[in-house]
């Protein structure tokens, strides 16, 4: 069933999943590491800021941002390039400046700006669409801890409909590997 | 040679082997060098202009990668960069070979009269060499000549010389201290002198044309060139005796700056086309009218698709910089592409019909090329591959892109 | 001088020096950054902000007047058919330039001192382009056919002359105007969630919130956010280029001489980014005594920005001599002409006044003490793009005001009106600047944090910290 844009669509169940806290983002590196070379699937990080090689510990595939952007601005470009021919070759020609009605270097400063355009369009959308943004309400939201995911804490989320999450056992896990606090959070 | 521990490295583990290709430089390179002085000697007296043109064609492209490495030097200390000292000193090598410029030059001052229209007598007599006389003379041009070779060789040699003073040690930070803060006072010299360098033995070949970015445009040729000489020869050392000390993140990082100033030369040279294109005034259109007509308009279309298209999208992405294999096809090209830049500046004086690579110019390349390659194996062989007393240098070699 | 601010000033060739003075913790970065936006308004915002509003306010009487008359209430005259206004324009875009250098050119480059300043910059950015932008509107006259200038299909059946720099101009100010506003506001996401989950109040909860999107700093959309960063970094940079490039060709295009040369569009770039870190140094001094980021903003930071200063003048220098030397060099006694008109004709007051501010004034700069004192750098930043301005005013004006008809020279004096819109542009200027300080993080808080020791994840908390690489190299 399509959800409303700005809310999470997830499976119902009693909790989202669970939450581990870390103080520093050693913590969080080397707690990544464990909690993917345990097979979780359905699992992420919050960090108040990008950790440099935290992809990596969490096993993650490079994003696919730079084609969406690449063709994107190759786009924008031949349409650039497509609107000046058509309309002083074809739609309206007129001798400007002496030069011949296909005058392909004049045509050079609007393509790539128009490419460009496109190109950053492409970025930021593409990058609003592959991380669902906005999605201004979400599980996590309801934990008062994670209110410090902004500032200066570090966390771990494991969602409940990862295979291998079990309440008791995923939750006794993310305390051994070093956390200040895990806690359950309510999927409402 | 796997992996050696990152704190220390002494001078002896990092030197050329005898039996590697590149430490073979000298000898090829003496060979070549020999081969073609030899040949196109013998060819000169049927065709002294032909020989002249051939020359300064061939000598412009070395002296451009060596211009551009001194450039990467200076820019390196006076930005501190923490990437590049695990490949300074093969920038270093290729500097190093600045003074034999200064003897290859020879065979340009003796074609001065055949290069130059303002060399000439008859220049007396036209309005436009007579007003350009005070510049455009042939001793003051001598004298620019001596300054230019005296001011590279001595940054090339005060350069080289303070980074291998670190290599036995207890040299302290003082010469890395001395080298930064000379590098940007340093880079000033240099633009000027390269620029200056550029009007003379290059645009003063067409004496009644001028262009304003015209230095700005030498200098993005040969700071591209010179990062693919880079990569060609920081590969085989990546697989080699510097395996793991220069690693894929150097070459990723070399391929990145080769991408970026294909771009850039790409803009200058766009820019200083399409405003004399646009502005269409016949003083300044002549450079093009020549290169746009005959043989030369294929060369020309060439270079836009060559020099800028093809290796953009080739070094676009992350995977071919990351292949030592690729990155190497890639330099080889940009460097074939340089070559073609410099001869579509230099010959159409020779060849107005279209562009001849004949046995003349072979031989000028090899005379020159040869030469070249000659002196940075020589300078290879002889000393640390790595600056292994650079304070930078931990930072260096634990360099990771992200 | 505390001690922090000698470290500070220290500048060794074997160590990468702290950044961030204090040793702050992450959650004291965000509170240093918060809590100005947090308590009540200062009193000094209100001496910047109202006399910002009183100059708008002026800037609409002025333009509304120019809409009502007519260009006849400027200056302008034949053969000076543009003067300040397309100085204002060119003055404001260049000023902008900066603000994507430090965001997305020092990006690439590596430089994590950009951190500190890059919000402000690319918020300067945004509003010298709105300043910028305004210029080219009003001064076609006919404001109310300003559509014309867009390909909208049109019952007369034209299109606007693609051809044209003129137009070129439209669609890369336009481009740029965007592009730096969704970098900004990407580069804003984080710290918006950062404040959104400090409010104390709803209405801060929500407006934050809403401008938030829900960020919570989950790692999956780090990484495309990481990806989309470095991608609209590496636009960005041929867009800055381009852009005061083809602003540069609306003069360069031309056969008029000092303005047909094909150095411009590099040499406005290099200019651009001079004039940028000028006005961002001058806007970098208030703020951080004003927030009290001293620590955050540092004397190194002020080191850095005035050594790009120094080079980018000696670009805009090698350029002067450039042109000088190729006047002479072509023979071309009109060229020649221009350039001895500009030295020792009527407006050698202004061309002089530009070589000083922009050749010999930044030569301080070589001193590293220079480069360190405040007081310097506020005054050389205004002196730096007094001269920029007065480069663009001589550029344009000394080649119009005596062309190739000896009958039509003329002289350009500036009106009332003139003056109101220059002026009025700072209204606007600072009145968004001041706005900005006011309600949004001025600093890059999730950016500085990750330059921060303890941000590396194989930081040693306990360990001895020294030397290049020594974190990673022990991991």
């Amino acid at each position: 069933m399509p959800s409303l844009p700005m809310v999470a669509n997830l499976p119902k169940g009693p909790h989202y999943g669970a939450l581990a806290e870390f103080a520093t983002p050693h913590e969080l590196y080397v707690a990544c590491e464990k909690v993917r070379d345990a097979g979780y699937t359905r699992w992420d990080a919050h960090t108040p800021f990008p950790v440099h090689g935290l992809d990596r510990a969490m096993g993650m595939r490079r994003s696919p941002m730079p084609f969406i952007v690449l063709g994107m601005a190759l786009i924008g470009a031949a349409g650039g390039f497509a609107l000046q021919y058509w309309v002083h070759s074809i739609e309206y020609p007129l001798t400007i400046s002496g030069k011949p009605t296909f005058a392909w270097p004049a045509y050079v400063p609007i393509t790539f700006e128009l490419g460009i355009l496109f190109g950053a369009l492409g970025a930021v959308f593409g990058m609003f669409g592959l991380n669902q943004l906005p999605m201004h309400w979400h599980p996590l939201f309801n934990s008062s801890p994670f209110e410090k995911v902004t500032d200066d804490r570090f966390f771990i989320s494991i969602e409940s409909w990862d295979p291998k999450f079990d309440a008791e056992r995923t939750r006794q896990f993310l305390q051994g590997l070093g956390s200040r606090r895990v806690e359950l959070v309510a999927s409402e | 040679m796997s992996h050696i521990p990152a704190t220390t490295l002494r001078p002896e583990q990092v030197t050329l082997p005898a039996r590697h290709l590149l430490a073979r430089l000298p000898v090829i390179g003496l060979v070549l060098a020999i081969a073609g002085l030899g040949l196109g000697l013998s060819l000169r007296a049927a065709n002294p202009r032909a020989f002249a043109f051939a020359w300064l064609n061939a000598y412009l492209f070395g002296l451009t990668l060596a211009l551009g490495s001194m450039f990467f030097i200076l820019i390196q200390h006076a930005t501190q960069a923490g990437w590049s000292v695990a490949v300074r000193r093969i920038a270093e090598a290729v500097a190093g070979a600045m003074p034999i410029f200064a003897v290859l030059f020879l065979p340009v001052l003796f074609g001065m009269g055949d290069l130059f229209p303002w060399a000439r007598p008859e220049a007396a007599n036209e309005p436009l060499m007579k007003w350009k006389a005070p510049y455009l003379n042939t001793q003051f041009f001598l004298v620019r000549a001596a300054v230019y070779f005296v001011v590279w060789s001595g940054l090339a040699i005060y350069y080289a010389r303070a980074s291998r003073s670190q290599d036995q040690g207890g040299a302290g930070t003082a010469p890395s201290l001395s080298m930064r803060r000379f590098a940007p006072p340093a880079i000033l010299l240099l633009a000027i002198t390269q620029t200056f360098a550029s009007i003379d033995w290059a645009m003063s070949l067409s004496p009644t044309w001028y262009s304003t970015v015209f230095g700005v445009y030498f200098f993005a040729g040969s700071f591209v060139g010179f990062f693919g000489l880079l990569a060609l020869l920081v590969i085989p050392l990546e697989r080699g005796p510097l395996h793991g000390i220069v690693t894929i993140e150097h070459l990723h990082d070399v391929g990145k700056h080769l991408f970026a100033f294909t771009c850039f030369w790409a803009y200058i040279g766009f820019c200083q086309f399409f405003l004399i294109w646009y502005g269409n005034i016949p003083e300044e259109t002549a450079f093009y009218q020549a290169r746009l007509h005959g043989g030369w308009r294929a060369v020309s279309a060439l270079l836009a698709v060559g020099h800028f298209i093809v290796p953009f999208f080739y070094l676009m992405g992350r995977t071919v910089k990351r292949k030592p294999r690729l990155l190497a096809i890639g330099a080889v090209w940009v460097l074939l592409m340089h070559l073609l830049d410099i001869a579509w500046i230099v010959l159409p004086g020779s060849h107005p019909e279209g562009l001849r690579i004949g046995l003349l110019e072979i031989a000028a390349y090899l005379a020159v090329i040869g030469s070249f390659l000659a002196a940075v194996g020589w300078n290879l062989r002889r000393q640390a591959l790595v600056p292994v007393g650079d304070p930078r240098l931990r930072e260096s070699l634990a360099f990771e892109i992200s | 001088m505390p001690p922090s601010d000698a470290v500070a000033l220290d500048n060794p060739v074997d160590r990468r020096p702290e950044l961030i003075l204090r040793s702050p913790t992450f959650a004291a970065i965000t509170d240093a950054v918060a809590e100005p936006l947090e308590k009540p308004t200062p009193i000094g915002w209100w001496f910047f902000f109202l006399p910002a509003v009183g100059l708008l306010g002026l800037l609409g009487v002025a333009v509304s007047w120019l809409f009502w008359e007519g260009i006849g209430i400027w200056g302008l005259n034949v053969p000076v058919g543009w003067a300040w206004d397309i100085t204002n324009f060119v003055f404001w875009v260049g000023i902008g330039h900066a603000g994507t250098l430090i965001s997305a050119i020092l990006f690439l480059l590596r430089q994590r001192w950009r951190t500190s300043i890059n919000r402000a910059a690319e918020a300067m950015t945004i509003f010298a382009v709105m300043c910028a932008l305004l210029f080219p509107g009003i001064h076609v006259g006919r404001v109310w056919v300003a559509y014309w200038m867009f390909p909208l299909p049109n019952q007369m059946g034209t299109w606007p002359n693609f051809r044209s720099p003129l137009l070129w101009d439209v669609f890369a100010v336009s481009v740029y105007g965007t592009v730096s506003a969704l970098f900004w506001y990407v580069g804003l996401i984080p710290d918006l969630a950062t404040m959104r989950d400090r409010s104390k109040t709803t209405v801060r909860r929500l407006v934050y919130g809403l401008f938030a999107l829900g960020w919570r700093g989950s790692n999956r959309h780090w990484q495309h956010y990481e990806s989309a960063y470095l991608l609209l970094a590496a636009m960005s940079t041929p867009l800055v280029l381009s852009v005061h490039s083809i602003v540069s060709m609306d003069f360069a295009v031309s056969q008029l001489p000092g303005w047909h040369t094909t150095i411009f569009p590099p040499y406005f770039v290099a200019g651009a980014i001079f004039s940028g870190f000028a006005m961002v140094i001058t806007l970098m001094v208030i703020c951080r005594t004003a927030f009290k980021l001293e620590h955050i903003i540092t004397l190194r930071h002020f080191d850095y920005m005035a050594k790009v200063i120094l080079l980018t003048g000696s670009m805009v220098g090698y350029a002067y001599g450039m042109e000088f030397f190729t006047a002479w060099y072509s023979g071309n006694p009109y060229e020649m002409f221009t350039f001895t008109n500009r030295a020792l004709g009527p407006y050698a007051w202004a061309y002089w006044t530009m070589v000083s501010c922009n050749v010999f004034f930044p030569q301080v700069f070589w001193f590293r003490k220079a480069r360190t004192s405040i007081p310097i750098l506020f005054v050389m930043s205004i002196l730096v793009n007094i001269g920029m301005w007065f480069e663009r005013f001589v550029i344009i004006v000394t080649s119009l005001h005596r062309g190739f008809l000896p009958s039509s020279w003329g002289y350009f004096t500036p009106t009332i009106w003139d003056v109101s819109c220059l002026l009025g542009s700072f209204g606007l200027f600072f009145t968004m600047f001041c706005l900005f300080v006011r309600f949004v993080p001025m600093v890059a808080t999730a950016e500085v944090k990750t330059v921060l020791p303890q941000a590396d994840p194989h930081h040693v908390p306990k360990g001895a910290h020294a030397g290049f690489g020594a974190g990673q190299a022990e991991a």
